[in-house]
């Protein structure tokens, strides 16, 4: 990067031949779809079986933020994509958009299923990301641009969601997917519609002699590698058939109607299990594995 | 501005000084003129209270308080135009609204109880129990935007929607390029929040008849004076949690470093024997996830209590007396359903709620001191009013200019 830059200040000034051409970059695109039952799944598709239950269900929300993505070269090493920016991509972070407010969805009508960045030309062989908004991350000038617990009102698309706020949690809702269950979800004293997964980090505890959050004690990020991707001919599947593998989508055992990531909430330990994703004991903090081993993101074509 | 002979120093002075009645400032003007947004502000505080932190990109000024006082009360920034800030906090009820729950703008009921807004800018966290939110900038983002519940119905479909109604109004307009001098686009919903929060860091209490008491103005009573050496004794301990300037025990200003955010269990409820509270709201446990935590919720200001009942983070206890008399007994034995249970017995309770056996008389005495922290000058000072109260209650736009 720095060599660039530099290359780029001595070219306009006075040594237009004298640099090597840039390194080549390669644009790629890293393509993400819906799946549920097998099928590609949307807001308007028919009811689709999930969970222990089978229950049939439809869709009422699929967003979930990335970050840190990058092409592993066949030596091992990775090289971070570069993304382009654009009000569904900043610095590091993209908001992968499954949802257009159609048929069972309430939320917004535009939809972002590919990942657009820059790597340097080479042999890659896997892909790497991070489910989750980063704590901060840097911009090309060396600025650090606090992202996770950032003011929604104050930030740049596309953390500036409300729906993707998690405003009680001074942070952002890393994924957020909701089922409509037919039948609905049915609670010990009442019956609700939605099955909610709210996935963000959890136990954040402000400073208030300066305002800034400061720490959480369940991050609850979560690093997905494929030894083996091809972008130009593969996706990344997020199944939700494997998300709700071992839940009872039309039941509700307690807490939020769901998994809002508590650890006291009885729908989560499966959710997370799916999601490879330790769930804290008592409030202390669990270390995730890097990379997670989960199957709700897959390799598809 | 200036034909008013008044620099603005002096105007922002007013605006933060609550008691200005009692500090013969009779001079200040109406509230409702428009005020400078150039002048440095001079915080004029009561004597024992220290200048609070104020976030750095939200500096305090005149026309932003005052501009955050027609927001605050502004109807038109809910969803459906029915509420406002205002209407879960209201200045009678020392910004309390006499509910156990408050419905917002659909209905829905909060999970928890309105809390007075007096000096709110010392607070050190906000709401009933939440570490992560630390100033009143990040608090506000949860009833304007929040989803369960809903509370002023805000979200990504209707946002800017209702931010043009504000736009719409010249006034408006007017009086957001005061508060936010050279910005290109002054009314955005940032600078909704940043105005509100200017007017509730002036919302100040600090003359009630306990103050002047202690300003050597006034005597108390002889049943107020025992009140109080019972309040600030070992014998009652109420000022274990109660005993800042703000009587609570959170507090932040500009010069704190660190600082500490206990939040207790006062052994409310016990309903599975071994100190759960009730679902529906279970204190910091819900952020930490911590065992330990269960029931544990912060220990609001005493200031102005004797007009925020009904108490406790969730209004189940309807009486100040009811209160006293549950501490005095040292927690709550709940012995009917739906949430039964000894919280006496409570295992999370804090080791500061005792069984302290406060007489009859005590109590009286007791309540007698928590009286005296009503703040008469606030509960009527005519800058922390609505300003489109004037007709009837019924809301007239903003629109003289």
């Amino acid at each position: 990067m720095h060599r660039g830059i530099l290359c780029g200040l001595l070219a306009s000034a006075l040594l237009p031949l004298a640099c090597p051409a840039e390194e080549s970059a390669s644009k790629i695109g890293i393509d993400f779809a819906l799946t549920a039952a097998g099928q590609p799944w949307t807001c308007s598709a028919p009811p689709a079986p999930l969970g222990r239950g089978q229950a049939p269900s439809r869709l009422r929300d699929a967003r979930f933020y990335v970050h840190d993505i990058r092409l592993i070269r066949h030596d091992g090493a990775s090289v971070a994509l570069r993304l382009a920016q654009n009000e569904w991509q900043y610095l590091d972070v993209a908001l992968i958009d499954l949802e257009d407010g159609q048929g069972g969805c309430v939320g917004n009508r535009g939809q972002h299923a590919r990942v657009t960045g820059e790597v340097p030309a080479g042999d890659y062989r896997g892909l790497q990301f991070t489910v989750g908004v980063p704590v901060s991350s840097t911009t090309a000038d060396g600025r650090v641009v606090p992202l996770n617990h950032s003011n929604t009102e104050q930030i740049a698309a596309p953390l500036d969601i409300q729906a993707m706020a998690w405003n009680w949690q001074a942070g952002r809702k890393f994924m957020k997917v909701e089922l409509l269950p037919e039948g609905g979800v049915v609670r010990a004293e009442d019956t609700v519609k939605v099955w909610t997964v709210h996935l963000g980090s959890t136990g954040c505890v402000g400073n208030p002699a300066n305002g800034e959050i400061v720490a959480c004690s369940s991050p609850n990020r979560i690093v997905v590698r494929f030894d083996d991707f091809d972008p130009a001919r593969q996706r990344v599947l997020f199944d939700l058939s494997a998300l709700f593998e071992g839940s009872d989508v039309g039941r509700d055992q307690g807490g939020a109607a769901g998994c809002m990531s508590s650890p006291q909430d009885p729908e989560c330990p499966a959710i997370f299990r799916q999601l490879g994703l330790p769930l804290a004991v008592d409030g202390a903090p669990v270390a995730a594995p890097t990379p997670a081993t989960t199957s709700v993101f897959r390799v598809g074509s | 501005m200036r034909r008013l002979c008044i620099p603005g120093v002096l105007l922002a002075v007013c605006a933060a000084w609550p008691v200005a009645a009692h500090q013969g400032m009779d001079w200040c003007p109406d509230p409702d003129e428009p005020a400078s947004a150039g002048g440095t502000w001079v915080w004029q505080l009561p004597r024992n209270f220290p200048v609070p932190r104020v976030p750095a990109d939200n500096p305090m000024s005149a026309s932003k308080v005052e501009l955050g006082r027609h927001l605050f009360y502004e109807k038109k920034l809910s969803a459906n135009a029915t509420v406002s800030c205002g209407s879960c906090h209201l200045q009678s009820r020392a910004f309390t609204d006499g509910k156990a729950r408050s419905a917002g703008a659909t209905g829905e009921l909060t999970a928890r109880n309105a809390q007075n807004l007096a000096n709110v800018a010392w607070h050190a966290t906000f709401t009933w129990a939440n570490p992560a939110l630390v100033s009143l900038e990040r608090q506000m983002l949860v009833p304007i935007f929040g989803e369960d519940p809903v509370e002023m119905g805000i979200n990504d479909r209707n946002k800017q929607a209702v931010l043009r109604r504000i736009e719409q109004s010249a006034s408006y307009r007017q009086r957001f390029a005061r508060a936010f001098p050279g910005e290109r686009k002054p009314v955005s919903w940032d600078n909704v929040i940043k105005a509100i929060a200017a007017f509730e860091r002036t919302l100040i209490s600090g003359d009630s008849r306990f103050d002047r008491y202690q300003r050597g103005e006034l005597a108390l009573a002889p049943a107020e004076m025992r009140g109080k050496d019972l309040f600030f004794g070992e014998k009652a301990e109420c000022f274990h949690c109660h005993g800042s300037f703000n009587f609570n025990d959170q507090v932040v200003h500009e010069k704190s470093r660190e600082v500490e955010t206990p939040f207790h269990n006062t052994g409310l409820y016990n309903v599975d024997g071994k100190g759960a509270y009730p679902a529906a709201s279970q204190g910091i446990i819900e952020v930490t996830g911590k065992p330990d935590d269960m029931g544990k919720f912060r220990a609001p200001s005493l200031r102005n209590v004797a007009l925020t009942a009904p108490y406790m983070h969730d209004g189940s206890i309807a009486t100040l007396e009811a209160v006293v008399a549950t501490y005095a007994a040292g927690g709550r034995n709940l012995t009917q359903p739906p949430h039964a249970g000894d919280g006496r017995r409570n295992p999370h309770k804090s080791e500061l709620i005792g069984n302290i056996s406060l007489s009859p008389q005590e109590q009286a005495d007791l309540l007698a001191f928590l009286k005296t922290l009503t703040d008469e000058a606030f509960l009527n000072d005519k800058r922390h009013a609505d300003p489109f109260a004037a007709k009837g209650g019924k809301p007239r736009p903003a629109s003289r200019r």
